[in-house]
């Protein structure tokens, strides 16, 4: 039993060195933050407007994408699983995912920009005037192109996610709920959303945590002002002047506390629910 | 059923198969100006304009090059990870799940500015090598979860066999779980590869604009070209991984029980 466990650990040792990178780039941005002057820079971006404003923008547009990807991937599963069995159905959903984010970002530009594949379309069937009159979705100050593309992009992924799950709920459950005088709602809140919890607070965190920090969509697609975090980031990383680097360390350690905070909590509330079920109550 | 089929087809081919068509076709021909009423016209030129740029071969050359070793480093990783996460049951797993999951919880632009002044001290900077490592950090904990999901749906019953019949570690490995495996490797191919061709941020700080990739030739050519190019540009982003797929799916042959198309007939 001993030897299996010296071999488990023999297992680990890639992973282990594999993370040695991220966590001493991440302490390393968290020294060059303070960089012999404790917490000046923080105070500095915490009283300056354009970074409170650059983090609400970026945690709204953030959120309402994730949240809707969501929300929209998990209606698409629900109804459609039993189509997405076959396999040229899955890759006729998957096709965003074949492409990187910033190039369905410029898809997103040549279809809904003022003078893109859709305004001409409907000027040319005489449904507009003028294609200047379609509404301003790309480049707009609510970050209404970010938030489509990153639509666009994610609902395939959750479906991705969701998909197996789906397929590996029994339908006994299902005829369960029915005998019992259930209707679909009840077949959703004690079938479908205990199954899928975990799996959707984690998709949540993947979702959230890279639209929130995710530099090439909003520097394509958003405006200079309110700009994502990301975009003040790297902005202030490569300006002019050497003495905003501290600065864009700092918005982003805490850029990564908040995210490392909400991941904590969600796991914290997901691993008791887990331990019972393991336990065989009801989960 | 049968209505439920028609809204389906008509969401997937609306959201997903229509702009991909739209955008074959708009590199297929010149900017589309519908509103003047004239036609469209047909023709290569963006296609010929995109490969007369002497960047691009170069920059797909590296960007192949870089996703195949980020490939094979994450299977690699993912394949060990995988199997030890599959194989043992432990309090706290959870918890480790969450700190293999972290590198993508944390926003990798933080870890890429942290990284850059340690990858100048050790001359990893401006390097392919650099760009590398940095590219592993968003995609290896994707190969974990996908390795780990497969070896649990394999069952402990699989891997414990071969150890009776007396197999050691690599012979297991390459003549019973590596063949269980192909769909595992099919997903990761494409996801890292994608995730890979995706790195603009990542890559500009790391490689210093020294190691040209992909997005670094598409995003400043976003301003001047015109919809022609951007589009044909568009379908060379989606055409890598494809290529790449079928080169894994070319190799995966030759792995122990396939079906190798000269050595079986059925």
């Amino acid at each position: 039993m001993k030897l299996f466990k010296n071999r488990t650990f023999l297992l680990f040792l890639p992973v282990i060195s594999f993370l040695v990178i991220p966590f001493y780039g991440f302490i390393h941005a968290v020294i060059q933050s303070i960089d012999g002057e404790g917490l000046a820079h923080y105070k500095e971006i915490l009283n300056s407007e354009r970074f409170l404003s650059s983090v609400w923008f970026s945690i709204r547009t953030a959120g309402t994408a994730t949240i809707a990807s969501i929300i929209l991937g998990l209606g698409f599963t629900k109804a459609f699983h039993p189509f997405l069995a076959r396999t040229s159905k899955r890759l006729m959903v998957w096709v965003p995912m074949l492409f990187p984010h910033f190039v369905w970002g410029y898809m997103v530009i040549l279809l809904l920009s003022e003078t893109g594949w859709i305004s001409q379309a409907f000027a040319a069937a005489g449904w507009m005037e003028n294609t200047s009159n379609f509404p301003v979705w790309t480049r707009d100050p609510q970050g209404i192109g970010i938030i489509i593309t990153y639509i666009w992009k994610e609902v395939p992924l959750v479906i991705l996610l969701l998909f197996p799950v789906f397929t590996s709920i029994r339908p006994e459950y299902y005829a369960l709920v029915d005998s019992l005088g259930g209707n679909a709602w009840h077949r959703f809140t004690t079938i479908d959303l205990p199954h899928l919890f975990p799996v959707l607070v984690e998709s949540f965190l993947i979702i959230f945590s890279f639209t929130l920090a995710a530099y090439e969509v909003p520097a394509l697609i958003g405006t200079t002002f309110p700009e994502m975090i990301s975009v003040l980031g790297y902005e202030w990383f490569y300006g002019s002047s050497w003495d905003d680097r501290p600065l864009a360390f700092a918005a982003m350690v805490l850029t990564s506390l908040f995210l490392l905070a909400l991941t904590l909590v969600s796991y914290y509330g997901l691993s008791r629910p887990r331990w019972r079920a393991m336990r065989g109550d009801r989960p | 059923m049968n209505r439920k089929k028609t809204l389906f087809l008509i969401l997937t081919l609306l959201f997903f198969v229509v702009p991909l068509t739209a955008l074959l076709l708009q590199s297929f021909s010149a900017p589309w100006r519908f509103h003047t009423g004239q036609g469209i016209d047909w023709g290569w030129q963006g296609y010929s304009i995109l490969f007369g740029n002497p960047q691009l071969w170069e920059a797909t050359f590296i960007s192949i090059g870089i996703g195949f070793a980020v490939l094979f480093i994450n299977a690699a990783i993912g394949l060990f990870t995988g199997k030890a996460l599959a194989s043992y049951a432990y309090r706290g797993k959870a918890w480790l799940e969450a700190l293999l999951l972290s590198p993508i919880l944390i926003p990798s632009l933080a870890i890429a500015m942290g990284l850059h002044l340690f990858m100048i001290r050790i001359g990893l900077a401006d390097t392919i090598w650099g760009v590398m490592l940095i590219h592993l950090v968003p995609t290896v904990p994707y190969s974990i979860k996908i390795f780990h999901n497969s070896y649990q749906q394999m069952g402990k019953a699989m891997m414990e066999q071969p150890h009776i019949l007396g197999a050691g570690f690599w012979t297991q490995v390459f003549t019973v779980e590596l063949p269980l495996l192909r769909p595992a490797i099919r997903s990761l191919t494409f996801l890292t590869i994608v995730i890979s061709l995706s790195q603009y941020a990542l890559t500009a700080i790391i490689g210093g604009g020294r190691v040209v990739t992909l997005p670094l030739v598409f995003f400043p050519f976003l301003d001047n070209a015109n919809t022609s190019i951007m589009a044909a540009f568009s379908i060379w982003f989606a055409l890598i991984p494809i290529f790449m797929y079928i080169i894994i799916e070319a190799l995966m042959m030759f792995l122990p029980y396939s079906r190798l198309p000269w050595r079986n007939h059925r």
